[in-house]
């Protein structure tokens, strides 16, 4: 089925096959292979993509269902020569060692700040409640997720998260 | 997806009730897909046909009036729910169990409706329906029929949709309007996870129910309190409707003393 579909501001038009994910177009069919395919089936988050406007699990989305619609993923963030203000926190915190889970954990962040510019920790904890990252042990990402919405002071009171 | 199926997204309710009725025994409906895709993927279902039912008009309609009640369509997702404040206002319980069903993503796509026709016994959705006398409006080409949530239910995974038939849209009476409850979830981690048991404890004018998840082969609802029941009477009465099994998640000790626990601590809770 051919299907059109705008991916950091670029319009696609694809001929696909009626039971791809969405996650494997995005990789196979237009070459942006920075969102990963962890489970495959909604438990990790490292497919985390922005779908007209929210956050959702790419890998339990068909191709065909995104026929129209407007996708964020990580290869749109970093505009400029540099990375964007939510890698550049990320980095600056340690927030990533393998970096498997960061392009779906920027994407969660993404829509927690746009939807509430002034989370509360608890908001922050429930934003990435559904990426998972076997690495870090999250309280770098919540501290780059402190540092970006201007309560760095708080860093060293989190203790478990 | 491994297994191939063909894609259908008809755009009005006729259209899908032939194709329903054309394909009987080998489509499956599809609407935020968290559960039907991870099922074909791992090959439980292997449907010829998936027949999406976003594009029916009103599909995303989510709607309250006084004479109505709460109108939820069958595209409409459990963050939509979240996110009007009319529901938000009106109706505490359903946004209380909402928001602890899976993860932010999947709330995102997952549909209230998907949810109960799913009729896992672990359904976040389903105590919040059966406590508020929720309305199933179901839908066939033979025409249109309704059936309140507390018949809907009848098996692990089985519901009371005949072939050919789907869910069109959820009632929440406004006579449910104001309820006051909550809704004990209890996981191995604070994130995203099934249940191991729920236990929802409303109060509405006076009268209290109960409605437990992942503790029988569906979700239970327990009714006829009186005023005057104390934490005994209130712990046997929970303890008698459910029948916990063991399994990876829990053992069957484990679920009942957990209801006993949250069936109290809610009888305290909820006044
Ligand atoms: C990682 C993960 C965690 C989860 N955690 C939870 C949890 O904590 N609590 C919980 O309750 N659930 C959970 N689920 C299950 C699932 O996300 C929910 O049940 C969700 O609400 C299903 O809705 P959906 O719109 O995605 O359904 P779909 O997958 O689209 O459909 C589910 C089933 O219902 C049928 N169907 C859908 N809509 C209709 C209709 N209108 N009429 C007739 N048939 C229809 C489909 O054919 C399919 O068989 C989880 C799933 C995953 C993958
Ligand atoms: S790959 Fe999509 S949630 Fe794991
Ligand atoms: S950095 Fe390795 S999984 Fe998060």
């Amino acid at each position: 089925m051919r299907i059109s579909l705008t991916v950091n501001g670029q319009r696609y038009t694809v001929d696909v096959a009626e039971h791809k994910t969405l996650l494997r177009c995005l990789r196979e069919d237009l070459g942006l292979t920075g969102t990963k395919e962890g489970c495959g089936m909604g438990e990790c988050g490292a497919c985390t993509i922005i779908f007209n406007g929210r956050v959702v699990n790419a890998c339990m989305i068909l191709a065909v269902e995104a026929n129209g619609a407007t996708i964020e993923t990580i290869e749109g963030e970093a505009t400029g020569p540099g990375l964007s203000e939510i890698q550049t926190a990320l980095e600056r915190n340690n927030s990533a060692q393998c970096g498997f889970c960061t392009p779906g954990m920027v994407m969660s962040i993404k829509e927690l700040l746009r939807d509430k510019p002034k989370p509360t920790i608890d908001e922050m904890k429930e934003a990435i409640e559904g990426n998972f990252c076997r690495c870090t042990g999250y309280v770098q990402i919540i501290e780059a997720i402190l540092d970006l919405t201007g309560r760095s002071a708080e860093k060293g009171e989190l203790k478990h998260v | 997806m491994v297994y191939e199926f063909r894609y259908l997204a008809p755009k009005s309710v006729g259209r899908l009730c032939a194709a329903l009725t054309e394909h009987a025994g080998a489509a499956k409906l599809l609407a935020g897909g968290t559960d039907l895709l991870p099922n074909i993927r791992n090959g439980v279902f292997k449907p010829d046909y998936v027949i999406d039912l976003k594009l029916l008009p009103g599909a995303a309609k989510l709607q309250y009036s006084q004479v109505d009640g709460l109108i939820i369509g069958p595209a409409v997702t459990i963050n939509d729910l979240l996110r009007q404040r009319s529901v938000r206002r009106l109706y505490p319980v359903l946004c209380d169990c909402a928001h602890q069903l899976a993860s932010h993503q999947i709330r995102n796509r997952a549909t209230v409706a998907g949810n109960v026709v799913n009729a896992s016994p672990c359904s976040d959705m389903a105590p919040a329906l059966l406590c508020l006398d929720a309305v199933a409006v179901i839908r066939s080409a033979a025409g249109q029929r309704q059936l309140p949530f507390s018949q809907f239910f009848t098996g692990v995974k089985k519901t009371a949709l005949l072939p050919g038939e789907f869910l069109e849209k959820i009632i929440v009476p406004a006579a449910s309007s104001n309820a006051s409850g909550r809704y004990l979830k209890l996981k191995r981690i604070a994130g995203h996870d099934l249940g191991i048991v729920g236990v929802l404890c409303t109060l509405h004018q006076g009268r209290r129910r109960y409605a437990v998840s992942s503790a029988a082969p569906t979700p239970v609802l327990v009714d006829g309190f009186s005023a005057g029941d104390g934490p005994e009477d209130v712990e046997r009465r929970v303890l008698a409707a459910v029948s916990p099994i063991s399994d990876v998640r829990a053992s069957q000790e484990y679920r009942r003393h957990m209801i006993a626990v949250y069936a109290r601590q809610l009888l305290q809770e909820v006044r």
